[in-house]
């Protein structure tokens, strides 16, 4: 039996045992906001690739039977009445959400520190975070609670905290999955993706959720050029400057494994990856500022008591609703939108875009796959003493120049330095993740991803 | 006065859909509150706007319509503003490449001038939900939000009121031609924002001030009128014009200030970047194309100058679409233009304004009015008997050859019976015959009044008219 | 930024700021603005701006009502309502 069935016992045979796995996780690293596996076991088909297969879904992707608080206390009861569309597409293959995950406040942050409702620690070290936003998510595959878990990736929001505990972590290419039922927070740059326990579940996973959707008008055709196989990887340049030392060894050792595969490697650099974050925060912010504006108080959510205007409704609403970062970031994006600031960042951020994409398009000129790091350093501890929010904002140049472009990234687990996980990233042209995949499973047979102390299968048995 | 006044008009349009432009809630209206919404239109976390193509292509249809410009990358743009009745607190609009630009309406004014007004745009946008206030709280209802609202701009052109009044009048006509919506404005399908300026000949727009949610053309004259004194007595003064929103207060014949901090709106504009651009291609434009049927002041000219009807005749005729319609459907059934635009203008429309109905519901079907005609004109009926059938033809929703016969209306020609009835009338009124016989004509007409009388209208009126004559002068 | 300009823009946000937050986050959104300034020195001449990614084909829906009325479950979820009204403060 291939070790994705055994885990159909999960909702069945097993389902005691497997309830007490996931709740002694529970109490080391949260990763869950709700954990509930018959909430909505009657909205999966029972048949199909992924039959009785039980998933995780970050907590801004709506899932009936389920809340789906986005981390927020603007959210914190809000019963979601509807399914997103790729939760119903893996539902429709016999999968089973069992529980919503936490995450940094709609989805702004790398840490999941940010969330208003819930603290979630990284399975290799609890003194450190999972990861973010995505953190739920990637720590509960970690530590082995469920196969897969969706999440959404705005600026490397899967990636990255799917580096950060030794997971796969796709961000597929933009409008292949439907983002209908994801609480936009920047709606051009972020897709639904997913953490994952192997190369071959990423890509079943996706396989099963993606399709063109009339609910997300943003949604394409998948049409892959046919060409599967990996030859030549471009390597972006890296060094001591833009790694930390044991993100820069690990990077090293990933360099030196693709020789060892047969891959063809060309150094490369980026000569737009220094303005990517900057215009990666004005979109994603002025997006966000827009996006965020429903949240008020009158149809659904949190509603300020006693207000005696409209305005004044809306206004405690958000007061009381919103952590410090959306404020920051509504704030943020607000301005550079404002008349007179329009050209000097909402604008420019939009003709750096053009030029990052071509950036990459000169890349896959020669090269089917590019790869690089997917973060300057390893889990970082909670708090701000390891890396501050700006440090953290700062340190998304390699995961966000992805979203930036439309361009599908896979983050692959590599090494482990100093007892902490560190991953590589993947990226391929439009439509091309199996290009991502292939890559990955040849890694994979090398070199598998490794299990923090605790996880255990026991409960299959 | 010896300033000029510039005018431009805002129009929004309520689109005829049968769902919302956005997601597939029903476009409908009075139904209970909060029942034709969805996770789309209530602005819920999550959902996503899907464009309706019915929209886009009313949208194309006006755009063309009024020879605007299509632009080859259409774009929806956000328009940030917090509003209870707006879901979303943004509205899904156009801003930088709407569907048309730069187009024009040829405005035919009082003295039959056409004047060209420039149109600025057409653009489409979601319509918000509604707001029902008492002292204490406001009530929301979201059936109308996210529905298709179309906006029609125009380039300050217009001279005055009055101008203004008869652009909203055959604007109005224009889009109900075009079946893109009913254009009511008391009920708001067909909303409209007027602004002002005045100045200097010769020294360009002055300071303009808008007054919005005018909703009847004679309200756009008023409010106008009043504007345009108010600034000239500000000018007069030496005083500057403020540029500010104002209201049209109907009771006091006067617009006063909306006072608002809204005036400090700052829209932040951007691409929806949930809708992709739309480019409307060749086989939809043909479609557009296809719809682009005869526009009524086309069809005006065409009546008078093809059908020889009076003006009068053909304004009526095609103020209303269905109406024109109608009328050409009866001709193709093969009757005469001027008999048939005579009866419409006159006793068909007297019925059917006086039951209420509207000419394509009548039982006035083309065929059964062309029946009447043919009744009429082959002298089987008079003309008088005819309007008597063709309220039958309403009440009965019979053919009138059916009603004719089974009521015996078919009116006598037969010489001998005539001869008959008119023997017995002039020998009932011998003095009014001697009256004739000395001169007095008109009284004629009296005695073909007795005639009719005493035959119940059926008399071949012609016939019977020469007898009298006949008998009357031949017995000098 | 100044905390004049950080109000006008929180009052376009609908954000209520109490004093302490607006030093703060004053500082923080400068913070942010001055790392935007790195964007300057990118040479952006004749680059069209990328607003989307590879959304190249006309979308629309046909116009048919869908067939699923959610109405009921989104009135319950209503933070003050009487009947099937959507309840708020006067807006006078
Ligand atoms: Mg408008
Ligand atoms: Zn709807």
């Amino acid at each position: 039996m291939s070790d994705i069935k055994r885990w159909a016992k999960a909702l069945t045979e097993s389902a005691d045992s497997y309830k007490k796995y996931v709740g002694s996780w529970e109490e080391k690293i949260g990763s869950f906001l709700q954990f509930d596996p018959e909430a909505a076991q009657a909205d999966s088909s029972g048949q199909g690739l992924l039959a009785v297969i039980p998933f995780g879904v970050k907590d801004n992707i709506a899932v009936k039977g389920f809340n789906m608080t986005c981390g927020s206390k603007i959210l914190e009861n809000f019963d979601c009445p509807y399914t997103a569309t790729a939760v119903e597409n893996l539902q429709k293959a016999g999968a089973v959400p069992v529980g919503k995950m936490n995450m940094d406040e709609f989805g702004m942050g790398s840490s999941t520190d940010n969330s208003a409702l819930a603290e979630t620690h990284n399975p290799w070290d609890t003194s450190r975070v999972a990861g973010g936003s995505s953190g739920g998510s990637a720590a509960a595959v970690a530590a082995g609670q469920v196969p897969f878990a969706l999440g959404s990736d705005t600026g490397g929001s899967v990636r990255q905290p799917a580096s950060f505990c030794g997971v796969y972590g796709l961000k597929p290419t933009y409008g292949t999955v439907s983002r209908y039922g994801l609480t936009a927070y920047a709606s051009s740059l972020e897709t639904i993706g997913v953490c994952a326990e192997t190369a071959g579940l990423t890509r079943d996973v996706f396989k099963a959720m993606r399709g063109k959707d009339i609910m997300d008008n943003t949604t394409v055709e998948y049409k892959p050029s046919g060409k599967d196989d990996v030859e030549t990887v471009a390597v972006l340049k890296a060094g001591e400057g833009d790694l930390n030392v044991d993100v820069l060894r690990s990077y090293k050792t990933s360099i030196a494994r693709l020789k060892d595969l047969g891959y063809k490697t060309v150094e490369v650099e980026l000569p737009t990856l220094k303005y990517v974050v900057p215009a990666y925060y004005v979109i994603a912010t002025a997006e966000a500022s827009a996006n965020l504006a429903r949240f008020n108080g009158i149809r659904y959510g949190l509603a300020a008591q006693g207000a005696e205007t409209p305005s004044a409704l809306m206004e405690e609403t958000r007061h009381s609703g919103f952590g410090d970062e959306v404020k920051l970031r509504i704030l943020l994006g607000t301005y550079v939108l404002r008349s007179g600031f329009q050209d000097q960042f909402y604008h420019r951020a939009q003709k750096i875009r053009t030029a990052i994409l071509n950036d990459f398009n000169r890349i896959f000129e020669s090269a089917d796959a590019l790869m690089m790091p997917v973060f300057p350093t390893a889990a970082f501890r909670h708090g701000s003493s390891d890396l501050t929010q700006l440090q953290q904002k700062a340190a998304d140049l390699y995961t966000c120049s992805a979203n930036l472009a439309g361009l599908p990234a896979l983050a692959v687990p590599s090494t482990i330095e100093e007892g902490l996980p560190v991953g590589v990233q993947f990226m391929a042209p439009a439509f091309e993740e199996e290009r991502l995949f292939r890559i990955a499973e040849k890694l994979e047979a090398v070199f598998p991803a490794q299990k923090p102390e605790g996880y255990s299968q026991e409960w299959k048995a | 006065m010896k300033y000029q006044s510039f005018v431009g008009l805002e129009i929004h349009i309520q689109l005829i859909t049968e769902t919302k432009v956005f997601c597939s809630c029903p476009n409908n209206f009075g139904d209970e509150p909060n029942t034709n919404v969805c996770p789309v239109c209530m602005g819920y976390p999550g959902a996503l706007p899907s464009l309706n193509e019915e929209a886009v292509f009313k949208a194309l249809k006006v755009s063309r319509a009024l020879n605007c410009h299509i632009n080859e990358k259409a774009v929806f743009e956000r328009k940030n503003y917090f509003y209870p009745d707006m879901p979303k607190n943004y509205q899904i609009s156009q801003f930088e490449f709407p569907f048309g630009i730069n187009g024009y309406f040829d405005l035919e004014l009082d003295d039959g001038s056409v004047k060209r007004i420039r149109i600025h745009d057409v653009h489409l946008e979601e319509d918000a939900g509604k707001m029902i206030h008492d002292a204490y709280q406001s009530r929301l209802d979201y059936n109308r939000a996210g529905t298709p609202l179309l906006e029609i701009v125009t380039e300050p052109d217009l001279l005055d009121g009055r101008e203004a009044e008869l652009f909203v009048q055959q604007f109005r006509q224009l889009v109900r031609y075009l079946e893109v919506t009913d254009g009511n404005m008391e009920e708001g399908s067909l909303r409209c924002d007027a602004n002002t300026s005045i100045n200097l000949p010769g020294k360009g727009l002055g300071t303009k001030t808008e007054v919005k949610n005018l909703n009847s053309s004679r309200f756009v004259n008023k409010a106008l009128t009043y504007e345009i004194k108010r600034h000239a007595k500000v000018l007069d003064k030496g005083d500057t014009i403020v540029q500010e929103t104002r209201l049209w207060d109907e009771g006091s014949s006067t617009t006063r200030s909306m006072r608002s901090k809204e005036d400090s709106h700052d829209y932040r504009y951007f691409p929806e970047p949930d809708l992709p651009p739309f480019r409307p291609d060749a086989a939809l434009m043909a479609r557009v194309e296809e719809a682009m049927i005869e526009l009524p002041n086309d069809r005006k000219k065409r009546y008078e100058a093809e059908l020889k009807l009076t003006s009068d005749q053909a304004v009526f005729i095609t103020a209303e679409k269905n109406t024109a319609d109608w009328f050409e459907a009866v001709l193709a059934a093969g009757a005469d233009a001027s008999q048939t635009a005579a009866w419409l203008s006159g006793d068909i429309q007297k019925i059917l304004n006086k039951e209420g109905k509207s000419i394509e519901q009548s039982p006035f079907t083309p065929e059964r009015i062309k029946e009447l005609f043919d009744l009429i004109n082959s002298n089987r009926i008079s003309n008088n008997i005819g309007k008597d059938v063709l309220q039958a033809i309403f009440d009965e929703d019979r053919d009138p050859s059916a009603i004719v016969k089974e009521k015996g209306l078919e009116q006598v020609s037969d010489t001998g019976a005539v001869e008959k009835v008119v023997e017995e009338v002039l020998a009932a009124h011998r003095a009014v015959v001697d009256a004739i016989r000395a001169g007095e004509d008109k009284q004629i007409g009296f005695l073909m009044g007795q005639l009719m009388k005493a035959t119940g209208g059926k008399v071949n009126p012609q016939l019977a008219r020469e007898m009298i004559v006949n008998k009357i002068k031949r017995s000098e | 930024m100044d905390k004049n300009e950080l109000f006008k823009t929180a009052a376009l946000a609908k954000l209520k700021l109490d004093d302490e937050e607006a030093d703060k986050l004053a500082a923080e959104v400068s913070a942010m603005l001055d790392n935007f300034s790195a964007m300057m020195e990118a040479d952006v001449e004749g680059l069209e701006p990328t607003t989307q990614t590879l959304q190249k084909e006309n979308r629309t829906r046909s116009d048919s009502t869908g067939s699923s009325n959610l109405s009921n479950q989104l009135l319950d979820r209503v933070p003050e309502r009487e009947d099937r009204f959507i309840v708020i403060p006067n807006v006078m």
